[in-house]
């Protein structure tokens, strides 16, 4: 009972880091028709644009988070305007385009910080046991800002015109624009909205696990399965099938293995596309 | 006064050329360092380029390497193979495309098995430093190994832990490639062999949080955890995460070097608390130590790779001697003048050539090595280790 329990700690835990990653990647292509490959570097740049603030300039860890945040999403503008904007349309080019940020963004942190990993460590230690479950302190702080990001996320598409200018553009895009809704100035929020996501997970998770030039790569993985899972450009199918594949990972590594548990994640999804090629959400959810 | 140094600077710039040159430029020798360069085991493959280029500066200040009565200058080409078959099989074509036909790497055993056909084509000596069952094989003779794996050393290091962390259980956790089964499961034997009951755990290399597997091997209540050959990067977030569930025993190592890296990405010795490994060479001498300093001497930098640098070194010294043995650095003369060359090292010692009992091919470098402990958060060093000739 308590591997059962302990798994479903676990489960949530990844699942809303993934939540966190898929919503940023969902929203790209949901709303640009962009599968972004660059996900796992604007991740990377999180973790180290905050580690550079907490060992370079001497901030506290929270501001780091935030300047983190404010810094990739402030790249995703700028890559949006004055690069994505011009292809946004052509699949193959935008593809070229992310698949050549993430490397330039890998390749620069490798020269500038070097190949090994950094010394970087949650400002908050320590777990708490509950007979022979645990909760590491610093995993509650990151489910805590994780999902209030998804909150906050989910208020802004639903509840504000800002939002409801985005989902108009994703569902529809000749005609929202034909009500006035622009592109230009709508594109490139979103994508800093999604990356700032991205830079906000890395700048959270990168102290807890580790630091270095290749941890964005199973990032994009999973970012691309959990997506697919949920449903190609729906929201709410992404941070279900977020949470879906964090439980589904936890109970399979514990109760089969590491190897076992990645390989029942695939399965899972080519099962699922073989049935319901639309994702959990079973649906077409962008037109434009 | 800035006006007359930027003068005289400018005076010298013509003379500098010619001050570099002057000792070896009748012809350029290439050779290769081949490893993981990014990624999780990118330290490994960073020691092998550390390594080619601290015996090519250190030939090239006694004015090269002569070959077919030419001195030819020696420069260094890396290339990451990312730990990784094909990295390795990719990276032979295209040292072999700039007519390089010397590699000191690669590293790992999935990049072994994947350059080893694939150099035996371009006609390369190559050497790896892959802990697998078959690093070398006898119909790959140009292939050579820079140190035993496992089955040479592991009943050392576990005989040595046992006196330190009586251990009665351990659990290895590994990569689910052949760079971990092939290790974890030679280690495995080997605690078998000293009365000690083990459980293995594989996971799919790539693997960023590891609290599901930890909650596994807990499960199991060992009394030591062996991280075995996974990367350092992982082997610290493995350590971390075993530590913030409550594990309290000892970590154990029988693996490639690392112990820098793990600490680093643990939180430190506190977090370590109590950790054996493997050195490929006793660390803990002044005269292995010194390696740092001539690099920095030499190459004006510190090398990257930690202790792996220094394990590498001696084939990267010994190819350059052999080439200057055979006058050219075609593959099969180079080859057949390592194979007369004494295991020996100026900065490690002497060892001796081994490798035929397990491989069939005596192609393989035995030097002292070490066996470091961490013993209540305090490290108490690398104990040195004689090897023992076959």
């Amino acid at each position: 009972m308590a591997e059962f329990l302990q798994a479903a700690i676990i489960g949530i835990s990844l699942g809303a880091q993934y939540a966190l990653l898929a919503l940023g990647f969902t929203l790209i292509f949901g709303i640009l028709g962009v599968v972004n490959f660059s996900h796992g570097g604007f991740y990377m740049l999180g973790g180290y644009v905050a580690y550079s603030c907490v060992a370079g300039l001497g901030l506290p860890y929270p501001l780091a988070v935030i300047v983190a945040v404010l810094a990739t999403a402030a790249l995703g503008w700028v890559f949006e305007l004055f690069l994505l904007e011009r292809l946004v349309d052509d699949h193959l080019a935008t593809l070229m385009l992310t698949l050549g940020l993430y490397l330039v963004i890998s390749t620069g942190l490798l020269t500038i910080f070097g190949p090994l990993s950094m010394e970087f460590a949650f400002p908050v230690t320590g777990a708490l046991h509950l007979g022979s479950i645990y909760v590491p302190r610093e995993n509650l702080i990151v489910l805590v800002v994780c999902l209030a990001a998804i909150a906050a996320l989910w208020l802004v598409l639903f509840r504000t015109d800002l939002g409801r200018g985005l989902r108009a553009l994703a569902n529809d895009r000749a005609v929202a624009m034909a009500q006035g809704l622009r592109p230009k100035l709508l594109f490139p929020l979103a994508f800093a909205i999604a990356t700032g996501l991205a830079g906000l997970t890395g700048a959270l998770v990168t102290p807890i696990l580790s630091l270095s030039p290749g941890v964005g790569d199973p990032v994009l993985a999973t970012s691309f399965l959990t997506v697919i899972l949920g449903g190609l450009g729906s929201l709410e199918g992404a941070a279900l099938a977020a949470f879906v594949v964090g439980i589904v990972e936890a109970f399979t590594s514990v109760y089969f293995g590491g190897s076992i548990g990645a390989l029942v994640l695939f399965v899972l999804v080519l099962l699922l596309l073989a049935f319901r090629p639309t994702g959990l959400m079973g649906r077409t959810v962008r037109g434009a | 006064m800035k006006c007359r140094l930027f003068a005289a600077a400018l005076c010298a710039l013509p003379v500098l050329p010619v001050a570099t040159t002057a000792f070896a430029q009748n012809c350029e020798l290439k050779i290769g360092a081949m490893g993981p360069m990014s990624g999780g085991a990118a330290q490994w493959g960073l020691a092998m380029n550390s390594a080619a280029e601290l015996a090519a500066a250190e030939a090239n200040q006694e004015g090269g390497v002569k070959m077919g009565g030419k001195t030819c200058k020696v420069t260094v080409v890396p290339y990451d193979s990312k730990y990784t078959a094909d990295g390795a099989a990719a990276g032979s074509n295209a040292l072999a495309a700039q007519d390089i036909h010397l590699i000191i790497g690669p590293v790992g055993s999935p990049e072994a098995t994947g350059i080893k056909p694939v150099a035996a084509r371009n006609e390369q000596v190559a050497w790896n430093a892959a802990y697998a069952k078959n690093a070398l094989e006898p119909k790959f003779p140009l292939m050579f190994h820079i140190a035993p794996g496992p089955a040479a050393w592991a009943d050392a290091v576990i005989k040595r832990a046992k006196q330190v962390f009586p251990m009665k259980s351990v659990a290895l956790i590994a990569p689910n490639d052949q760079g971990g089964t092939d290790i974890a499961s030679v280690d495995a034997e080997a605690y078998k062999a000293n009365g000690i009951t083990t459980t293995e755990e594989y996971y799919q290399r790539g693997t960023t949080n590891f609290a599901p597997i930890v909650t596994r091997i807990l499960a199991a209540r060992p009394d030591v955890v062996d991280t075995a050959s996974s990367p350092p990067g992982d082997a610290g977030v493995i350590v971390k995460q075993l530590r913030l569930a409550g594990f309290t025993g000892a970590i154990g190592r029988l693996g490639g070097p690392g112990t820098d890296e793990i600490i680093r990405v643990s939180g430190g010795l506190d977090v370590l608390k109590d950790f054996y490994w493997f050195e490929t060479i006793p660390t803990g001498d002044p005269k292995v130590q010194a390696i740092d300093d001539e690099y920095k001497k030499l190459l004006g930098k510190d090398p990257v790779g930690g202790t792996a640098v220094w394990a590498d070194l001696p084939a990267a010294r010994m190819t350059l001697k052999a080439v200057s043995i055979a006058g050219t650095d075609d593959a099969k003369a180079v080859a057949a003048a390592l194979r007369t060359l004494p295991v020996e090292d100026p900065n490690i010692g002497k060892g001796y050539w081994g490798g035929k009992k397990q491989f069939g091919i005596a192609q393989e470098l035995q030097f002292p090595f070490g066996i470091g402990i961490i013993k209540d958060g305090k490290n108490l060093g690398v104990e040195r280790q004689e090897p023992k000739p076959e």
